[in-house]
């Protein structure tokens, strides 16, 4: 069974060709700049190298299908017909609290990813796009919505509910929801398969770092508490985001600099974090630079963004009373050894002990701790457009 | 090398009634707020203005709005480009001949401005458009079905008025003409929704909702101060906190520009010949004082770099 796999964001789409249950990559690309200048397709056939074709790209429909053209294109295609493909699984980033697992898209579905809008404002809209494309584009084809939210719905109300009055979580469901729980799901349960334990009597500690960053206390295989909340700011520091910052230090701020509502939202999300400490760039390679080259600042915004990550990491051994195993992934978890040993070094008094070899690894699975070390740490590379396949997959299979 | 025009799947699965490109005719202080309003959204727009001095005027002015908001927390520098990527300016009608929509947005302050120079607008942009462009006028007082009259096309013709702050009002009033068509009404409706505003449609009346409310509550708020009552921010005070105003008569009056307001009132007593629109003495005499509101610094109110600096009213003539 053909089966891709697409995950809209606000001007780009990533997609990937599986076939299931195989799990063979046939193909995968990213559309670019939708709606911009300058707008492309990259695309890899199994086993070709990539291929760059431009042109406009009005919308997520138009990207969509020009995509589609591309895999049953003579020249770079690798279907005959797109009658070939059977089923489409959408990564959707909110399902609020409407879905704990994979559900087959239908308009009761579609409303409620509607109303859940109102929740994650920049996600879900463009996620509901490209579920609007496919039905227009290939309308007797399965849909199925695999939800950033959902693996994190077995957290318990003592760790998911602000300390705000009841009624108004019983109102408009504020609350904390949690993010990258595809992954999060994914590199747990891969960890226990390389590690060859159970995953259902471990207590794991999962560390997605990347532009966006959250850690998850998984129990028994299911999510406990996670750092994201009901939006992706909280939590640890991120490329632009502020993540735990003092509701009374944010109303300060908003009252000293004059900031409505909505630039106040743009003030923790785009100009706070690695990118706001230094001044120099969100990006953790130019931070690195920038700080062997002395910039104080960029060395400070390196040393906090692994400060709370060891904090979140230490919080969480106390709440699962203990730690198995830690998991690293994500662009930062995944390649940047230097980061991973600040987070890690101190960890010792807990059982963790590092392989200074392994340590330096960069995205491959590997496990970096050393052999005598009581807690195993490993570095998984996410693979969240796999999941989105299988769970798809197993859903229409049904 | 390879265009992805080669992989299209076939005009049935185009995008249908696409609106990618805006035009601007005049693109004065609301003109410019329209244009960063729409290029915000994602749309390209094209504006036309008199001269290429003035055409690189707008453009700086623009930059500098979006400078104040990235000082402010509002937008990234990133996004700033990617905002003025989207505007295109030109003194050539011919710029506007791939738009979807052109919104003539002529300002209303000077004389000179009336039906006339915007039906001659209409004209030339017609020229040079296609046919299933819809024209437009962001109108208040004026009526679209005596400016759809000149064009070949009338029933493309239809009202966007768009009040100001336009970034932060969140509705547009859509106005129908007499020969307004359907597809003309959808397409700006759709338009709208594209701008995140709700589109209030409503048909062709001077005035619209918006002034036809607003003119009689600044005479009636004049008349108070007239008869010696209360304070000019007393009144205004009392308008916010008790009718749930966000801001006061006088505040929107320097706001708008007392000249604009007085045409508005000119205007819609010479259409209605009521006097409860008639231009207050108040009015009158602080425009001709050229005490003309905010954007001049002094109104019924005193302005420093946009902020308020006193509430006390300095002009002696209506003391």
């Amino acid at each position: 069974m053909k089966v891709i796999v697409i995950n809209c964001g606000s001007s780009s789409i990533k997609y990937q060709l599986f076939d299931m249950p195989s799990e063979k990559v046939i193909a995968k690309g990213l559309v670019d700049k939708i709606g911009l200048k300058g707008s492309y397709i990259k695309h890899t056939k199994a086993d070709n190298e990539p291929v760059s074709i431009e042109g406009e790209i009005l919308d997520h429909q138009q990207g969509i299908e020009f995509l589609l053209g591309i895999m049953i294109s003579k020249k770079y295609g690798s279907l005959k017909d797109i009658s070939d493909i059977q089923a489409v699984g959408h990564r959707v980033v909110h399902g609020a609290e409407e879905f704990s697992g994979s559900v087959l898209i239908d308009d009761d579905v579609i409303e409620a990813l509607e109303k859940s809008s109102e929740l994650a404002p920049l996600h879900n809209p463009p996620n509901l796009k490209g579920i609007y494309a496919m039905q227009q584009l290939l309308p007797d084809v399965d849909q199925v919505g695999v939800f950033d939210t959902a693996f994190h719905q077995t957290m318990p109300e003592h760790t998911f509910l602000y300390a705000i009055p009841y009624v108004l979580y019983e109102r408009y469901k504020i609350r904390r929801y949690g993010f990258h729980g595809t992954s999060h799901k994914f590199v747990s349960a891969r960890a226990c398969e390389l590690l060859n334990r159970d995953l259902s009597t471990q207590r794991i500690i999962t560390c997605h770092l990347g532009n966006g960053s959250s850690l998850a206390a998984i129990s028994n295989g299911k999510s406990y508490d996670t750092s994201m909340g009901m939006t992706p700011t909280e939590g640890l520091i991120m490329g632009t985001r502020t993540g735990d910052l003092d509701p009374g230090a944010l109303l300060y701020m908003a009252s000293k600099e004059d900031t409505s509502i909505s630039y106040t939202n743009i003030l923790i999300n785009k100009f706070s974090g690695l990118l706001g400490i230094s001044g120099v760039s969100s990006d953790m390679r130019d931070l690195e630079n920038a700080a062997a080259e002395g910039n104080q600042r960029a060395k400070l915004a390196l040393d906090m963004f692994a400060y709370r990550v060891k904090k979140y990491i230490g919080s969480y051994a106390a709440a699962l009373g203990g730690v198995d195993i830690i998991v690293f992934t994500g662009g930062i978890g995944e390649n940047d050894a230097s980061t991973r040993k600040k987070i890690l070094s101190g960890l010792e008094f807990m059982g963790v002990k590092t392989d200074p070899e392994k340590a330096n690894v960069r995205g491959k699975e590997t496990v970096i701790s050393a052999a005598d070390s009581d807690v195993k740490v490993i570095v998984v590379p996410t693979d969240e457009e796999l999941m989105i396949a299988r769970d798809t997959f197993e859903i229409i299979k049904e | 090398m390879s265009h992805l025009r080669e992989f299209s799947l076939g005009d049935k699965l185009k995008v249908k009634g696409k609106i990618n490109t805006i035009g601007i005719v005049g693109c004065g202080a609301v003109g410019q707020s329209i244009t960063l309003l729409v290029a915000r959204h994602g749309i390209e727009v094209v504006f036309v203005d008199v001269s290429q001095q003035r055409v690189d005027e707008i453009f700086a002015r623009m930059e500098l709005q979006l400078d104040d908001e990235i000082n402010h927390w509002g937008i990234t520098p990133s996004e700033k480009r990617l905002v003025l990527s989207r505007i295109q300016g030109t003194t050539d009608f011919s710029g506007l001949k791939d738009c979807d929509i052109v919104i003539e947005t002529i300002s209303s302050r000077k004389k000179g401005t009336e039906v006339e120079p915007r039906k001659d607008i209409f004209r030339k942009i017609e020229e040079v458009v296609s046919d299933k462009t819809i024209i437009s006028s962001n109108i208040s007082t004026l009526m679209i079905s005596d400016l759809a009259d000149v064009l070949r096309i009338k029933g493309r013709a239809i009202g966007i008025h768009f009040i100001e702050p336009c970034d932060k009002t969140n509705i547009v009033e859509v106005v129908r003409g007499v020969e307004s068509t359907q597809d003309a009404h959808e397409k700006v409706m759709r338009f709208c929704r594209m701008i995140n505003k709700k589109g209030v449609t409503l048909y062709d009346s001077p005035g619209n909702i918006s002034t036809r409310m607003l003119v009689p509550i600044i005479n009636e708020a004049c008349e108070i101060l007239m008869e010696g009552v209360a304070s000019i921010s007393d009144i205004d005070l009392t308008m916010r906190e008790t009718l749930g105003h966000n801001v006061g008569p006088f505040e929107l009056a320097d706001r708008i520009g007392l000249d604009k307001v007085m045409k508005y009132m000119e205007n819609l007593y010479s259409e209605y010949g009521n006097s409860k629109y008639k231009a207050s003495p108040v009015i009158k005499r602080l425009v001709r004082a050229n005490y003309l509101g905010k954007y001049v610094g002094r109104g019924f109110y005193t302005y420093k770099d946009d902020k308020m600096i006193s509430n006390n009213i300095t002009c002696a003539v209506i003391k």
